[in-house]
């Protein structure tokens, strides 16, 4: 495996080529049983016809092909150092990021160091304002003291005020914490140095996505929320205002369609968590726990008996025989819900996953899982 | 390019018409981007095989090299040919070794020597980023493998880096030594195909005698008397650097022009000597095995061993760097099989000692492990935190960074060991595989020295060389064998020198007034340490007087009837007044008066508690001083102690004394340890 590393930083750290076309690539090379040495070991025209680069993107692959035996030393070092190297494909890459970033955004290569296994287990993330109030901070602590209890991950993205709260809270109740970094890897020194002892046993992982020596800069910091989300199971927000990386972050996992915790302010506080909850978060209170009026909301649904009259149960019915995009729904079922209805509705339904790709596809959580025949589904 | 066109370009740069058919196979090779493994004796033209490709090449060669010397000749030889080249070393300083790099960046080098150790730096890993690489260059590859005999933890990363470079990247690994099964540790490891191209080992110039002898001293007459009388000039390997420095003192006594070079020395006198070497300064430098790896000196006409190497590979490869113009090559090896009680045999001991100390205990390995699961430390912290000398610290560092339980990590400047999560448990018997392979391969030597039959054939034999050719020219063949048969006249020279000769205390720094001192003897080479040892831990009484004698001879050796205001001692740490006692018996017969005003001002441990000097340095700060400092101000005194190990304790008298105005201060001792570490 190791000598394809070499490769897979070459291929994830092309410049201006889409993370959606890398995934395309990487998706073919999966299903044809081969490497990502035989891709860059391939004529430039079979680059462009069964990879389907264009011109372009083919002069920007050859560039990285010249730079491969300088990622062979970036590797050598980053190894030799202690990290770890997880391409998409690896049995070690978080199976929550890859399946809620689905191939559009789920980088191709991430950096981490620490305890893998923390990746595989449910996980929560905390979000929030660097400059939070204190409700916002005793949240932050509840959720993680509960996470903890229940033996989720907290996932945080080490800025000041809730990511700080959240990330001591978990280790304050011997939690474990997944510190997603705003940087390259090889740029944490503090963080390894103060985080030493949680790393080596097992209690804390550090990722980052982005190129190993990046320094941190208000882009990374920006392009790390949306991993922030994608490595959660459950998505809290402490506290946001309009603007800012923590709205932006919210409104972002909302569009893709996920479930998002948002505490309940009280009427006094200054902050933009109301305006979250009328676009679709799901308002808590201090502790945690679901607002009356959403738990009344939930009842409702779960109560409700089934009937195939019922388009909506028809619907769920027919994705716990397979794989389907909204229109096939639609055409299959003779139903007279138009496409765009079908998917809002799946998108908000918790028993359905939501499969990238275009057109979008949707399954049932209950279907049995299958061996991976693909990398993303 | 075909063999026609490429020796035409051969002519044009390197002057010469042809390639042997073995240098152009494996240029054909790299020229297809395979990865090769060429195993040539010395002065076969290894360096061509990569110097060449890589003046064809587009970008740039790396070539990663463990000599420092090796690397400066060749540099020197390719610019002389106008071949545009560099190297990349700790005896550069670092505004060079930076410039190296921007030019390796800009494109203006095609060849780049580098030593493996330099893939720690974080300068130059940044700067491979960016780098037109087009070969890389494994040299001595013997040193890649656990199996060789000189492996070097340092490449290790190096053959981590080799298995990630992309295919199609040529790679050449060269050794002119390696074993079967060194040769298929390299084949494993540098992995992708490797193809390997061996050549014969016989060396047909070379002329190998052993003398086996019964004690020291006769080394020592048999060289004074035979050494000037060999052709040319060339080495002495000494088996260790206290036997440098007597067996050069020695040839100093007896007028004989030599000089000694050990690992000990800084980079400047390394370097003189290197040169003087090429100049034939000297009829021999005096030498640990530390000198003449990758010397480019083709007419060294003697290698001359007092002591056994670990094995015949050691040796071979040792002896490999003389007569390379082929001309009548002397290489003469020094036994001594006196037995001793046990029935071991005397030169058995040293080597033997090597590989017994040579691995520190399973409980050393535990105590770094459990220093580095508290948190993350520098080479110098672990020193500190565990109280292991630096040796052994390096030794534990590399073997665990090995097995995978500790890393090493690079924070800007700093080099930090990081304890990892889930690492494994410390694997112990690779090291006992380790121990047995080399008490073999040291029994292979002693095998060597008792043999009956050609003694290069034992050599091609045990390298794996098994081609048929007529091996004669040794004391066992075609050559008479050396006698021992010491004149009267030099053996008592060698008497006068013993009793006149005192080792040196290097502890002179340019904050200090202090200056080089001198002790009566080595602690453990003669009955001074025992001596020593009867009085300070077994109730033995005062200090003997022979050593009294001793140690007036040794002063009046290096101080002449110099004038000096005062006697001090070193106020004692457990040995009660011993040394206050012997001081007193020194100020009496120099007629200088004594002081007793030197103090301590806090408790200090026995400096021999502490195993590395970080330790032995922090242990005495601060705890000296002088009640009267106002009668110092532009004396001139002599510091007297019984043992001087890591000079600590003398160094920080000296400072405190510098400060209190003192213009001299003058060491001596009864004894220097052997070793002291750091």
């Amino acid at each position: 495996m190791s000598k394809e590393l070499t490769y897979w930083l070459a291929l994830a750290h092309v410049p201006k080529v889409k993370t959606k076309k890398k995934n395309e690539i990487i998706v073919q090379l999966f299903e044809q049983g081969k490497s990502v040495i035989n891709f860059f070991e391939s004529e430039y025209s079979v680059w462009e016809d069964r990879y389907q680069l264009n011109k372009s993107e083919v002069e920007l692959f050859i560039d990285a092909k010249k730079e491969l035996s300088n990622y062979a030393f970036m590797v050598e070092d980053l190894l030799e150092q202690g990290y770890n190297i997880l391409p998409i494909t690896s049995q070690d890459y978080s199976p929550t990021l890859k399946k809620n970033l689905g191939r559009t955004y789920a980088p191709p290569v991430i950096y981490t160091k620490g305890n893998l296994q923390i990746m595989k287990e449910k996980s929560v993330a905390i979000v929030g304002s660097r400059k939070a109030n204190d409700n916002s901070l005793e949240f932050t602590d509840n959720v993680a003291k509960n996470a903890s209890k229940d033996y989720k991950v907290v996932v945080s993205g080490f800025a000041k005020g809730v990511d700080k709260q959240a990330l001591d809270s978990a280790l304050k109740y011997k939690g474990q914490s997944i510190i997603v970094l705003p940087q390259g890897i090889a740029t944490f020194q503090s963080g390894f140095k103060k985080y030493y002892k949680q790393i080596i046993d097992g209690d804390v992982l550090v990722l980052s996505t982005f190129y190993p020596k990046a320094p941190w800069s208000v882009q990374l910091a920006m392009a790390r929320n949306p991993i922030i989300y994608g490595l959660a199971s459950e998505i809290y927000v402490a506290e946001s205002s309009e603007k800012g990386g923590t709205w932006s972050g919210v409104m972002d996992g909302l569009r893709k369609g996920r479930m998002i915790y948002v505490r309940k302010p009280n009427p006094r506080e200054k902050n933009a968590n109301n305006i979250l909850i009328s676009k679709g978060g799901k308002a808590v209170d201090i502790a945690g726990n679901l607002t009356t009026y959403e738990i009344q909301d939930e009842i409702k649904s779960i109560v409700s008996e089934p009937d195939l009259n019922n388009t909506e149960e028809k619907i769920i019915e027919f994705l716990k025989t397979g794989v389907f995009p909204a229109k096939k729904i639609v055409d299959t079922l003779k139903i007279d819900w138009s496409s765009r209805k079908v998917s809002d509705f799946l998108k908000n339904r918790k028993d359905i996953l939501t499969v990238k790709g275009k057109p979008l596809r949707f399954a049932h959580k209950d279907r049995s899982i299958q061996k991976q025949k693909t990398l993303f589904d | 390019m075909n063999r026609q066109e490429a020796e035409i370009r051969l002519k044009n740069t390197f002057g010469f018409d042809h390639f042997y058919d073995e240098q152009w196979e494996t240029i054909d090779l790299l020229f297809q981007g395979k990865r090769v493994l060429l195993i040539e004796k010395t002065g076969f033209g290894k360096s061509l095989c990569f110097q060449f490709p890589a003046t064809q090449f587009q970008g740039l060669t790396v070539i990663f090299s463990p000599l420092i010397a090796l690397m400066r000749d060749q540099v020197k030889g390719l610019n002389e040919k106008g071949i545009k080249a560099k190297c990349i070393n700790s005896e550069q300083t670092s505004e060079e070794n930076s410039q190296t790099i921007q030019d390796a960046l800009n494109g203006k080098l095609k060849i780049l020597y580098i030593a493996p150790e330099r893939q720690e730096n974080q300068e130059w890993i940044e700067a491979t980023r960016r780098m037109n690489l087009s070969m890389i260059v494994i040299d001595e590859a013997h040193t890649i493998s656990v199996w060789g005999h000189d492996f070097r933890p340092a490449f290790r990363r190096i053959i981590n880096l080799v298995k990630l470079l992309p295919e199609n990247l040529p790679v050449l690994a060269t050794t002119a030594t390696a074993t079967k099964r060194v040769q298929e540790d390299i084949e494993r490891q540098i992995s992708g195909n490797i193809q390997t191209i061996r050549g014969e080992l016989i060396r047909e110039n070379f002329q190998l005698y052993v003398i086996k002898v019964q004690s020291e001293d006769e080394k020592l007459l048999w060289l004074a008397e035979n050494l000037p009388e060999l052709e040319g000039n060339g080495l002495i390997y000494t088996g260790t650097r206290v036997n440098t420095e007597i067996y050069s003192r020695w040839f100093e006594y007896l007028g004989i022009g030599t000089t000694e070079y050990n690992a000990g020395l800084d980079s400047d006198s390394r370097k003189e000597i290197e040169n003087g070497l090429m100049n034939n300064e000297w009829k021999a430098v005096v030498s640990t095995n530390a000198l003449g790896m990758g010397i480019d000196k083709s007419d060294i006409r003697f290698i001359i061993h007092t002591q056994i190497p670990a094995s015949p590979i050691h040796y071979y490869q040792e002896i490999g760097r003389a007569g390379r113009d082929g001309k009548p090559t002397k290489l003469i090896l020094f036994y001594n099989s006196t037995k001793d009680e046990n029935g071991i045999e005397e030169d058995f001991k040293l080597p033997k000692a090597f590989i017994d100390g040579g691995r520190p205990s399973i409980k050393n390995y535990n105590k770094v492990i459990n220093v580095l699961k508290q948190e993350q430390l520098g080479e110098r912290q672990i020193m500190k935190a565990t109280n292991l000398k630096q040796t052994q610290v390096r030794v534990i560092k590399a073997d665990l960074i090995e097995q995978g339980i500790v890393k090493e990590v690079i924070y800007g400047r700093s080099k930090k060991y990081e304890y990892q999560f889930n690492a494994p448990e410390l694997n112990t018997k690779a090291f006992d595989e380790l121990r047995e392979q080399k008490l073999t391969e040291l029994s292979s030597m002693i095998e060597y020295v008792n043999t009956g039959n050609s003694r290069m054939k034992f050599l091609c034999d045990y390298l794996g060389d098994k081609s048929h050719n007529h091996y004669q020219n040794c004391d066992n063949t075609t050559l008479e064998p050396f006698t021992l048969n010491s004149q009267q006249t030099t053996i008592q020279k060698l008497q006068d020198f013993r009793e006149s000769y005192f080792p040196e205390l290097i502890v002179e720094s340019k904050y200090s007034n202090i200056v080089n001192g001198v002790a009566s003897s080595y602690y453990g080479v003669s009955s001074v340490g025992a001596a020593l040892h009867r009085s300070k831990y077994e109730n033995g009484g005062d200090f003997p007087d022979f050593l009294l004698k001793l140690t007036l001879k040794a002063f009046r050796k290096k101080y002449g009837q110099e004038k000096f205001d005062f006697i001090f001692y070193v106020p004692p740490t457990e040995s009660g007044d011993l040394v206050k006692n012997f001081a007193e018996k020194l100020s009496q017969v120099l007629k200088i008066p004594i002081s007793h005003k030197l103090i301590k001002t806090g408790e200090t441990q026995p400096q021999k508690v502490f195993k590395n000097g970080y330790l032995k340095k922090e242990n005495v700060a601060q705890k000296f001083s002088y009640s009267e400092p106002n009668e110092l101000v532009g004396k001139s005194v002599i510091l007297f102690d019984d043992i001087f190990d890591s000079g600590a304790t003398i160094k920080e008298i000296g400072n405190v004394l510098t400060k209190f105005g003192v213009t001299k201060i003058a060491p001596l001792v009864i004894a220097r340890t052997v070793g002291g570490d750091i």
